[in-house]
């Protein structure tokens, strides 16, 4: 184990560095006090999500600057090589300071976009791209859906058209989060419309503020907006910022997407948390059914934690994790429901009209961004379709009349 | 509060386990068949007994977590769990559940060497089965100073395996409180009732004290403590069983729906089959991951244990509750037939529930332990 220090010290090390660049949270939040919101999706302006934005990359590029980034890169990426499972000691460890809470562009930016143009990226994009993403200099979006092509991403119409030692983007790109504040769009578009449809799809990095590119915020279900469309009219791409070989872009895009399911075990679990301290802290004693409902929540979010702890446990025995991957997301939109059904039994008519009281009416945030994560990411019947034809090995849906 | 700072390694099985786990499937797979299964279930004493000794003394099951300095093998309850899935998968009708786990832990909890010494190696070498009375369910057994030593009269009920274990540890009631003993009663101070059961894979009987010679097992008044600890170590173990079963259950439906054909395509192409194979597959990676959990905290007498065991209780039936409804319901006619297994397993889920409590009993318990009760003054 040459230069891998055992999970404690590094804990202990990340404690001490910890100590001496930010502040501790102070021992609990007290209840009744601070910030109550519980919104799943953030509602800022613009400038608000840039100012957000950008203390949080000061404080991740202090991280980074320091040694306590990018811990599973090699040093070339500013990283430690350490085992994937050290990230999560960080974490683990982070917690207990009163440091900026990462927005979805981050963990996008770091965890998605970075390991990808690690596998598919050429020598010269991997030197210009990963550490200014790793240190988040550089912050990368998703320009996956489209108005037709949700859950059957591989229809995606937006087209690359080679042009010189360029291609011409031209298309329309919807639910993308950050795309107001990222420098770079992967995009998914169809370089060719006469092979079958996975063979003719290929991946670019677009910069999001180049002509032709115009974002417009998507106003959500909670009446707010963190969700855009990406309009691309003839966006002007060089082929130098093409991601993996042209028609394999289907591959580099599941990269991603698996990278995507991981990523999202841990959703809604901070919520969960949040709805057990009502049950503790409600002004009446609970009903015994309220008490089984709010008992029911903790064992869901406790089975969803130990779902990620074996799911890392795995990644640092160097196995493959098995089923346990890929249940987490459902576990997530699982326990958010199960959220709701109890903050909604607990606050009865407060849930439903503002009395103004803290923690009452900011469940509204929570009850109607939740639904968002069913659908986001792979919605819960496409991840039921991965479980059962790729775990379960069950017969793959057949396929509709076009190829 | 409740904190999750479990280490992650102890949540995956080991190198050892493993291979404990191929040795342990390979003989029950020779031994256990379902049609085996069955004949064992009505034979005299309800099991197998050549198994009982074959797993006592070539694997060495029954000693895996006792002391070795009680003829066990030292191992902790992390390398029994892995056994209890296996069995569990088979509905394997040996009483291990009331012998190795339950009076096995309560001589263990009892902290009393003279009594863990004098029982114990007969339980870790498979000479002796054993079982509890008066822990599960309320019962009235008292214990009283006679001229020849103590003796214990009165009644319990739904006690596992209450016919034909050797040992009973019974919780009774001491004139100096709540305490534990050891008795091998025989017909002359003993009724032992077999009563019809749900599961016919787990017996369970009626005993009537009449006058039973018994030893006490540790101190006057320590008995509610030591109760409480089995009962959580039962809850730990079924969960481990329930997770066997509970894969048994998906993987003969999945064998079912690839190979059965209606409407010219194998049923296991319809969504509606898959999507409810796949809320399965979600809910026994949930029940395995709490199981694990709670076999760990078992294993290192962690203080979480009671919360441990209860989540993997809530997590355990009500994912077995779901595989053995889906086993049924998911083969159609064949399922619902007598001959098919399917219903074995929906015996053993909810007999089960009646043992140490239904989802929704630990739910209540576990709301008590984490405060999760509103206000209460």
């Amino acid at each position: 184990m040459s230069g891998i220090p055992e999970p404690a010290e590094f804990r202990a090390q990340v404690r001490a560095w910890l100590t001496g660049v930010a502040k501790e949270r102070t021992a609990r939040q007290e209840w009744g006090r601070g910030d109550d919101s519980v919104a799943v999706f953030e509602n800022w302006t613009e400038a608000e999500e840039r100012a957000h934005t950008d203390r949080i990359r000061d404080w991740e590029r202090t991280r980074y600057d320091h040694g306590w980034g990018a811990l599973g890169w090699p040093p070339e990426y500013g990283g430690r090589e350490l085992p994937s499972y050290y990230e999560q000691l960080y974490r683990a460890e982070e917690d207990a300071f009163d440091v900026p809470r990462r927005t979805e562009v981050f963990p996008v930016t770091q965890q998605l976009v970075a390991p990808a143009i690690r596998i598919w990226g050429t020598e010269e994009q991997k030197r210009r791209w990963l550490s200014p993403m790793l240190r988040t200099d550089e912050l990368a979006c998703q320009l996956f859906s489209e108005t037709e092509a949700g859950s059957d991403l591989a229809a995606v119409r937006t087209r690359a058209v080679r042009e010189g030692d360029g291609w011409i983007l031209r298309g329309h790109k919807v639910w993308t989060s950050g795309a107001r504040i990222a420098t770079w769009g992967v995009a998914v578009c169809r370089t060719d419309s006469d092979v079958p449809r996975h063979a003719g799809i290929t991946v670019f990095l677009v910069r999001m503020d180049a002509p032709g590119v115009t974002v417009r915020p998507i106003r959500q279900m909670t009446g707010g907006s963190s969700f855009n469309e990406v309009y691309l009219d003839d966006v002007l791409v060089p082929d130098t910022d093409r991601l993996g070989p042209v028609g394999e872009g289907w591959r580099v895009t599941l990269t991603v997407l698996a990278a995507e399911r991981l990523d999202s075990g841990g959703l809604g679990l901070d919520n969960a948390d949040r709805a057990l301290d009502l049950a503790r802290h409600l002004p009446r004693p609970l009903t015994g059914g309220e008490r089984q409902q709010a008992a029911d929540l903790f064992v869901r979010a406790l089975v969803q934690r130990l779902i990620g702890l074996r799911v890392t446990s795995a990644l640092a025995a160097g196995r493959e994790p098995g089923a346990e991957a890929s249940v987490g997301k459902l576990h997530a939109t699982a326990t958010m429901r199960a959220t709701t059904d109890l903050v909604q039994q607990l606050l009865g008519p407060r849930l439903a009209a503002d009395t103004g009281e803290w923690g009452t009416f900011a469940w509204t945030e929570h009850l109607l961004g939740a639904p968002g994560y069913r659908i986001a990411g792979g919605s819960d019947e496409i991840q039921r379709n991965i479980l059962a034809e790729r775990v379960l090995r069950m017969p793959k849906e057949p396929k509709g009349a076009e190829r | 509060m409740f904190r999750l700072d479990a280490d992650p390694t102890l949540l995956l099985e080991t190198e050892e386990q493993r291979q404990l786990r191929v040795v342990l499937s390979d003989l029950l797979a020779e031994t256990c068949g379902p049609e085996t299964v069955r004949q064992q279930t009505e034979s005299p004493r309800g099991y197998d007994e050549v198994l009982w000794h074959r797993l006592a003394g070539e694997i060495g099951v029954h000693g895996l977590a006792l002391p070795e300095e009680y003829g066990g093998a030292g191992y902790t309850f992390a390398e029994l769990a892995v056994v209890l899935q296996e069995t569990g998968r088979v509905l394997c009708p040996a009483p291990l559940l009331p012998t190795v786990v339950l009076a096995g832990q309560s001589l263990l909890s009892s902290g009393d060497r003279q009594a863990c010494a004098r029982w114990l190696p007969g339980i870790a070498s498979g000479a002796l089965t054993a079982t509890v009375a008066g822990f599960l369910h309320p019962a009235q057994v008292t214990a009283e100073r006679g001229p020849d030593g103590w003796v214990l009269c009165g009644e319990a009920d739904f006690v596992p395996d209450g016919e034909g274990a050797d040992l009973l540890v019974v919780a009774a009631r001491a004139p100096d409180g709540e305490r534990l003993f050891a008795c091998e009663p025989d017909a002359t101070t003993c009724d032992r009732t077999a009563r019809r059961v749900l599961d016919p894979t787990r017996r369970q009987g009626h005993v009537r004290f009449r006058g039973v010679p018994a030893d006490p097992v540790g101190e006057a008044g320590q008995a509610p403590a030591v109760v409480d600890a089995v009962l959580d170590a039962g809850r730990v173990a079924l969960a481990a069983e329930h997770v066997g079963g509970s894969a048994h259950a998906l993987d003969a439906t999945l064998e079912y729906v690839v190979h059965r054909t209606q409407f010219g395509r194998v049923v296991g192409s319809f969504q509606a089959i898959k999507h409810r194979l796949a809320d399965l597959l979600v809910a026994i990676e949930g029940a395995r991951s709490a199981s694990a959990y709670a076999s760990a905290c078992l294993a290192v007498e962690a203080p979480e244990l009671p919360v441990a065991a209860g989540a993997a209780a809530v997590a355990c039936t009500g994912a077995y509750r779901l595989a053995t409804a889906e086993y049924v319901q998911l083969h159609g006619g064949i399922g619902f037939t007598w001959e098919y297994s399917a219903h074995l397993y929906v015996r053993r889920a909810r007999a089960d529930e009646a043992l140490f409590g239904t989802g929704d009993d630990h739910r209540l318990r576990l709301a008590g332990l984490l405060g999760l009760t509103g206000c209460t003054d």
